[in-house]
């Protein structure tokens, strides 16, 4: 065998590693360890004194603030030492090290020898000398506790709720953290502090004055400059005596007074102790070369460490030297910074808080209305320290700075700040002309801005003449900013966008009160009082489609106003052939019907019988002049599959059968189905009713859906779609029965119908609309105008009439005969939405 | 035959550049042809970036190379016949291996080519020349997220589901990507997602196109991914955001996990990362109350020594956010190289057999044995990764004769200048190209090969679905596939009973024999299906299976069916910034350039784009280095320097500078990265290495050039 230093070992022999502590640093070191192969070269046995595993002592305020659950903060729970094939001995104190013979002794009796020896003994809580400090004879008294552990934790959460108020011995980080915690716990919180200000260690006195006022201003009462002397109360704490003579009544107290390092085993041990045990670079304690230590309690270069990043940097390094794999591996120093959470409050602190020389620069900046206070120190050009409070916004930048020691700016405002932020949204503005917009079809800023100077001054125009935001869209918001930038006082917000429709200059609110002014009941007559007389095709289904809206029955129908599918009640298919879809409410039908329109498929020959998507039967193939033949012998109501309006309510077989089902969807489905069937609406509206969230009816994708809860209650859900686009529909209100879901669908359908422009399909309407102004309206009610759009869609309800019934009486004599009216294409939108 | 068949001028094939394969039509009635996008195919939807639209550019290039090229004795690339070629190739490789043993020649492959090629490339290797040493430039590009992939998920296919579960997801976490620029057509469906309410977290030290339309931009240190990941993990532990039934079901080792991640709470995250712990905490509320929450990787994780580590630590957070109401986890990564994904599953890899099976497997070797028509020893073990074989010429154990197709390494590989060197210590420098490349310019001989409409083929695009490339346009006179060309070789070499056909169905048949019964198996894909227009997906083991879309439906690939987590921790960059070398430098693409250039720098429309490299630098850099924007500056690493142009930007972080990689010369940013590899995957560190920035001297040019 050879020393530690990490020569080579005899074949096969691996060396005893006894580690003194199973703390962050502890285990750390371990694993850094093992994860260098470690476990070859050593075999390797620790001693905690803490009946657990390795935690992460940091989060120890988070537990007391509840924020982490204690499962949580486990860095190496007990199963990881028997995985990874090392022993621990979990709650045994070491008694005692005999270097001599190399021999480590745990309080229980149990001995270890090794070969190498890490002391990672961390450090204690400092308990100031108190008077009546014990309760019954050496026990510490009910309701005073320290804070390092826990087990600590454990017993304060358990006390905390039989406390109502908590006394804090020491403002420091770890004080004030516990303060924190007990004051989320619902305490009232005192910090006791002996110095003049609060974290003197980390704060100068400006920065400590602020906290404090924070702190005030959260409900913590802070008491500097007070020096507690003794514990009131007898069995259990009852207050605290000062040494000025106040007393502060009190029925907890956490004493948070600093840390000490744990040194007495090392110096019973002989090693070399000052304030902690003393380890050269190599981190070996001086005089003898099998033994080491790291951690809180090591004292390195006169300096102790008691941050965690210094720390498991020592681990780091005693690993790569153990383990071998660099073996002249050395610790030299580390710059301390953190950035704590003290009570919610950010503050990082880093480095010196004060100058150290005349060259030094301080740059300062303080808001205490806000409680924010910044201050630099500059040394070199670099960063010597900084306290940031308040507003730790540049504290990421200025950590990578510190801890790199990267140059400063010269203008030190800019330190202050957020860099990066500044100037969040540059814009186009700053972008070369030949800076690339739209990727997708390749056109740069010059590009857009000569189109501009061409006249292209709106959205729609700009991307059509140059391509782009015409691929995937998404340069659309840059494009736009090009355009204001280009255009300048020039740009015109395409007004068209807001029209109802194309041919007609106004939008659905003023067309509908212009409609209404000058009683204008036809299409042609409102071209011809609104559009100069400018008959427009791509407009004349959207206004046919608003004045049944608007007069219902009193309605002038001119038949050429529709789309072909409206003229003969069916869907016409690519071969001009149509198809019929009888309305069958709610999918639920009977034998009777399902013979019938067996029969008359057969009758007619139609090439093909299918169901569709929405629970129907299509008979597909059917020319046109046969259509009113086949709804007589059909006798049954117009399934609405072709036009503009209510088409169906799709149903899941609810609560009679399924196993699942909590609501009756498919009573409500038929329900709904029969009081809305063919209310015209701007563009086609598809339902469905679910009886419980397993949506087999696919309610959330619908325009609108209910879905039913426990509790007898329904989701009403709109502007799903399940498209070329798939939206999950909007939460628009929970009600009790169906008569409410009756209620609150209608309502909505109407206010689409009132709103939404002509071929604007609910998923784009409600997205427009926003949920959040869709609820104020339709469930709170806040415009007034509920009554009325529930009168409105009523009227609309018992005013449909089959439109299968002119199978009887034809509008006029040609209306089914073929070939006497050229299909016409499909009215395509108007325009993107989107 | 449907009616709606395109006529032959109007021909249905696929971009020749990224990883989304994007349909586009190719008319080709008049002579020169022009590409439009093809809404029919589902993953680009008529979509395009300019590099598509203007792919056909390349095809009739005064640049062409036309004839072979081969070295004369005055040091010149000088025309030369096809014999004469072959044959110089033919008993150089036949010396050399004399000399110096079967393994003294090296092939290195490429992620553009389709997979008939890079099947026949890796046999070529294997059972042509014998040697052991075949890799490829996907090495540089998607290995460390194919390790992690098999490690965590047990196979590596980027996406494993259709691209259209992006517009479905309502949480999305890109990790180091920027597909606004790289990878436009694919942005529609994050759009929809965004626009169904979805949110977009963008993780990278660059404020890219991406990151500026993202809800949220976590803007990192070069380097901490796995710090971030684990801490956004640590924030959903925490906050109870995790998906414990579905880890509980589905997983395994997510308690050595939690322990790795208490050790990454906030303020120490925050502290590693630069990201604030504000933007920590949002970034994981975001994605811990989504419904259908999706992490995807690219590039910015997966190039450095820690690759591996970096998309592990983010496959575990999308595993322990689960999906709630599916049943599968979204984890996914963004393939790079247009065959990135089938280049890596047939064989031209060097620890790697056809049908994604490992070289040292016993029944693989079998397997592969009995479709050579070879016994099974005869097939060479695993060889070097793609940088260890460039960097071992010259040693007495390397490389002496290589044959590269469809690569340039002088421009792709880090350290550039060193491969250079390394290049013009081989005996004999074979390369395939279709235009005269940086390496081609060193070989001693050139063989011009046809392009992408010229041939036909399948690609694999980063969702797994295999799609045909038609031929559209005859290739130049002169010019042979690569597939003649590999055929060709191997006869010369006295081994053409094994390479019988150059024709892509017959080869692909082949791959579909080799294929079957492995991780990776297109048995049941044939170009009938393809042609027909049906979607398929790998594994596709039989004619009537469908394929595979979503990959994880039922049970992950592992042998417990079951994703496992990996307790990882974030390493430092293999180099950090310093007082000599204050930066750090990250590289990456640009929209208009693709790869190494040398398509895209000779299309007019892209080079009037991007014309040069620029060098992002923030303006406290600039104004420390004295440079101005739109200026000329010089960056310098240990490894060498370079020529950029300064664009000055605070969209890049004030400790990092960010150069575009793809150009050669002086402009060539490769000349500058660390070829530090990951111990996993051999992935080089191209993302992260340390920098100085200095105004440019011209008179410094002839020096170091």
């Amino acid at each position: 065998m050879t020393s530690a230093n990490g020569g080579p070992i005899a074949d096969g022999e691996r060396q005893r590693l006894v580690v003194i502590g199973n703390g962050m640093v502890g285990a750390r070191f371990v694993d850094e360890l093992l994860a260098r192969g470690g476990g070859e070269r050593y075999e390797i046995v620790m001693f905690g004194d803490e009946p657990t595993g390795n935690y992460n002592r940091i989060l120890l305020s988070g537990i007391l603030a509840g924020s982490h659950a204690p499962e949580d903060i486990f860095i190496n729970p007990l199963e990881w030492y028997a995985t990874h094939g090392v022993t621990l001995h979990a709650g045994v104190r070491v008694g005692s090290v005999d270097r001599e013979s190399r021999l480590v002794r745990g309080d229980t009796g149990v001995l270890e020898p090794y070969d190498v020896l890490v002391f990672a003994t961390g450090s204690s809580p400092f308990v100031p000398p108190l008077r009546n400090m014990s309760g019954h004879g050496t026990e510490t008294k009910e309701g005073l506790f320290a804070f390092r552990t826990l087990d600590d934790c454990a017993r304060m959460l358990a006390h905390a709720p039989t406390a109502r108020t908590a006394a804090v011995i020491g403002g420091g980080l770890l004080g004030l953290e516990a303060a924190r915690g007990l004051l989320e716990r619902g305490l009232d919180v005192h910090v006791v502090h002996l110095r003049s200000h609060l974290m003197e260690m980390q704060l100068d006195p400006p920065a400590g004055e602020l906290l404090r006022a924070t702190l005030e201003a959260m409900g913590v009462t802070v008491h500097v400059d007070t020096e507690t002397s003794a514990l009131l109360g007898a069995q259990r704490v009852e207050g605290l005596a000062f040494a000025d003579g106040r007393t502060l009544a009190c029925d907890m107290v956490v004493v948070s007074a600093g840390i000490r390092p744990n040194v007495s085993l090392a110096i019973d041990c002989g090693l070399v102790v000052d304030r902690g045990i003393v380890v050269t670079d190599e981190l070996r304690c001086p005089g003898d070369p099998a033994v080491f230590a790291i951690g809180e309690c090591a004292q390195h270069r006169g300096q102790l460490y008691g941050l965690v990043a210094p720390l498991w940097e020592q681990a780091r390094v005693l690993a790569e030297r153990l383990s071998g794999r660099v073996p002249d591996a050395v610790y030299t120093g580390s710059r301390v910074s953190t950035k704590l959470k003290v009570a919610g409050v950010e503050l990082a602190v880093m480095g010196d808080q004060e100058p150290a020389s005349t060259t030094d620069e301080v740059v300062t900046y303080s808001e205490p209305s806000r409680g924010v206070y910044k201050k630099l120190v500059v040394r070199d050009g670099r960063l010597g320290g900084a306290i940031l409070l308040g507003d730790a916004g540049a504290a990421p930048m200025l950590l990578q700075a510190f801890d790199r020691g990267t140059a400063l700016p010269e203008n030190r405002a800019e330190l202050l700040f957020q860099l990066a932020a500044a100037e969040r949204a540059a814009g186009v503005a700053e972008l070369a002309d030949s800076a690339q917009i739209c990727n997708c079809n390749g056109v740069s800023k010059g590009d857009l801005v000569a189109a501009v100077r061409g006249g292209h001054c709106t959205l729609r125009s700009l991307c059509e003449a140059t391509r782009a935001g015409l691929g995937c869209g998404a340069c659309k918001p840059q494009v736009q900013q090009v355009l204001e930038l280009a255009a300048g006082d020039a740009v015109r917000d395409d007004p068209s966008v807001h029209w109802y429709v194309p041919g007609v200059p106004l939008t659905k609110a003023e067309l509908v009160r212009a409609v209404r002014e000058h009683d204008l009941r036809s299409v042609s007559a409102v071209f011809a009082r609104l559009a100069g007389g400018r008959e427009d095709a791509g407009s004349k289904a959207g206004l046919a489609s608003l004045l049944r809206t608007i007069w219902g029955k009193d309605y002038d129908d001119e038949r050429d106003a529709r789309f072909i599918n409206d003229r003969v009640h069916a869907n016409v298919q690519k071969d001009g052939t149509f198809s019929v879809i009888p309305r069958i409410f709610g999918g639920v039908t009977t034998a009777a019907e399902l013979r019938r329109i067996a029969d008359v498929a057969e009758k007619y020959a139609v090439p093909m019988v299918k169901i569709t998507g929405g629970q129907r039967i299509d008979l597909l193939g059917v020319s046109k002049e046969r259509l009113p033949d086949m709804w007589r012998d059909l006798g049954m109501p117009s399934g609405h599959a072709y036009t503009k309006a209510f088409r169906t309510c799709k149903t899941c077989i609810g609560s009679e059968f399924c196993r699942y089902g909590v609501g009756d969807s498919t009573t409500l489905g038929v329900q709904i189905e029969r009081r809305y069937q063919g209310v015209e609406t701007p563009h086609k509206l598809k339902l469905a009713t679910a009886g419980c969230p397993r949506n087999c009816s696919e309610a959330t994708t619908k325009d609108v859906g209910a879905v039913a809860i426990e509790g007898g209650q329904w989701e009403i859900y709109v502007g799903g779609a399940a498209g070329t686009r798939v939206r999950k529909g909007d939460l628009l209100v929970v009600v009790d029965s169906h008569d409410a879901v009756l209620r609150y669908m209608g309502r909505f359908m109407q206010y689409y119908r009132e709103h939404a422009k002509y071929l604007e399909r609910t998923f784009d309407f409600v997205e427009r609309m926003g949920i959040d102004r869709l609820r104020a309206v339709l469930v709170d009610d806040v415009e007034k105008i509920c009554a009325e759009l529930d009168a409105a869609i009523d009227a609309a309800a018992e005013a449909y009439v089959d439109p299968w019934e002119e199978a009887t009486a034809p509008v006029h004599p040609s209306q089914f005969a073929d070939l006497l009216e050229p299909i016409g294409p499909a009215p395509a939108a108007a325009w993107e939405n989107r | 035959m449907s009616t709606f068949a395109p006529p032959a001028t109007d021909v249905a094939t696929h971009c020749p550049y990224c990883a989304l394969q994007c349909g586009i039509r190719l008319d080709v009635a008049d002579g020169a042809p022009r590409v439009a996008g093809n809404p029919e195919f589902p993953v680009n939807r008529g979509a395009l970036c300019i590099k598509g639209f203007t792919a056909a550019e390349t095809l009739d290039h005064p640049e062409r190379l036309r004839a072979p090229l081969v070295r004369d004795a005055r040091g010149e690339l000088v025309p030369a016949a096809w014999d004469e070629a072959l044959e110089r190739i033919a008993s150089g490789v036949r010396t050399t291996q004399e000399r110096h043993g079967r393994d003294a020649v090296g092939v290195f492959g490429g992620g553009s080519l389709t997979n008939e090629k890079a099947y026949l490339l890796g046999k070529l290797a294997r059972v042509g020349l014998r040697t052991k040493h075949v890799d490829y430039n996907g090495r540089f590009c998607m290995s460390s997220a194919a390790s992690a992939a098999i490690m965590a998920l047990g196979v590596d296919r980027g996406l494993p589901f259709p691209v259209e579960e992006i517009a479905r997801a309502d949480a999305i976490l890109l990790v180091g990507a920027n597909p606004a620029e790289t990878m436009p057509p694919l942005m529609q469906y994050v759009q929809e997602a965004r626009a169904s309410g979805g949110a977009l977290v963008v993780a990278d030290p660059r404020r890219t196109l991406t990151a500026q339309s993202a809800t949220l931009h976590l803007r990192l240190a070069p380097g901490t991914d796995a710090a971030l990941a684990n801490g956004l993990l640590h924030v959903l532990v925490r906050d109870g955001l995790i998906d414990r039934e579905f880890v509980d079901e589905r997983t395994e080792g997510f308690d050595a996990v939690r322990g790795t991640v208490a050790t990454y709470w906030p303020e120490r995250t925050e502290r590693i990362t630069g990201v604030a712990e504000g933007d920590l905490a949002r970034a994981a509320r975001l994605l811990g109350t989504a419904r259908r929450p999706m992490v995807l990787t690219a590039r910015g994780a997966e190039q450095q020594a820690q690759g591996v580590s970096n998309v592990l630590a983010f496959v575990n957070l999308a595993l322990a956010l689960g999906r709630r109401r599916e049943s599968f986890a979204a984890f996914g990564t963004i393939t790079g190289q247009g065959n990135g994904q089938g280049g890596r599953e047939h064989g031209q890899k060097a620890d790697q057999l056809p049908g994604y099976r490992r070289i040292d497997d016993a029944s693989a070797r079998a397997h592969m044995a009995d479709v050579w028509r070879v016994a099974a020893h005869e097939i060479p073990g695993a060889g070097r990764s793609a940088y260890e074989m460039l960097d071992g010429i010259g040693h007495p154990d390397g490389v002496r004769a290589l044959l590269v197709i469809g690569s340039n390494p002088v421009v792709s590989a880090p350290r550039a200048l060193h491969v250079a060197e390394r290049l013009r210590a081989l005996d004999l420098l074979v390369v395939a190209d279709f235009f005269l490349s940086e390496t081609a310019r060193m070989a001693d001989v050139v063989l011009p090969s046809a392009q992408w409409a010229e041939e036909e083929g399948t690609t694999t695009n980063l969702e797994g679905r295999v799609v045909l490339r038609r031929r559209a346009v005859a290739p130049p006179d002169g010019v042979r596939t690569d597939l003649e060309i590999i055929t060709a070789i191997a006869e010369r070499l006295g081994r053409g009973e094994w390479f019988v056909s150059a024709e892509p169905r017959d080869v692909f048949d082949e791959l579909r024999r080799a294929t079957a019964g492995g991780v990776a198996d297109y048995s049941g894909i044939t170009y009938d299906r393809l042609e027909r227009g049906e979607a398929v997906f790998w594994p596709c083991p039989s004619l009537g299976h469908p394929g595979t879309p979503r990959l994880f439906a039922e049970r992950f690939a592992t042998p417990s069916g079951r994703a496992r987590f990996h307790a990882v921790r974030h390493g430092e960059p293999a180099e950090q910034p310093d007082a000599a070398f204050p930066y750090h430098l990250t590289t990456g693409r640009v929209l208009a350039q693709y790869q190494s250039g040398t398509q895209t720098r000779r299309v007019e429309r892209l080079t009037r784009i991007a014309p040069e490299p620029t060098a992002e630098l923030h303006p406290l850099v600039a104004r420390r280095a004295g440079v101005a924007d739109g200026s000329l500056v010089t960056l310098v690493s240990r490894r060498g320097e370079a020529v950029a142009r300064a664009r000055i930007t605070r969209d890049i972080r004030e400790d990092t500078v960010f150069v575009p990689f793809h150009w050669g010369g002086m402009e060539s940013i490769n000349r500058l990265t660390n070829p530090a590899l990951d111990p996993i995957s051999r992935m080089p560190e191209f993302k992260v290495c340390a920098v100085r920035v200095e105004p440019h001297v011209p008179a410094r040019r002839a020096e170091v050039a």
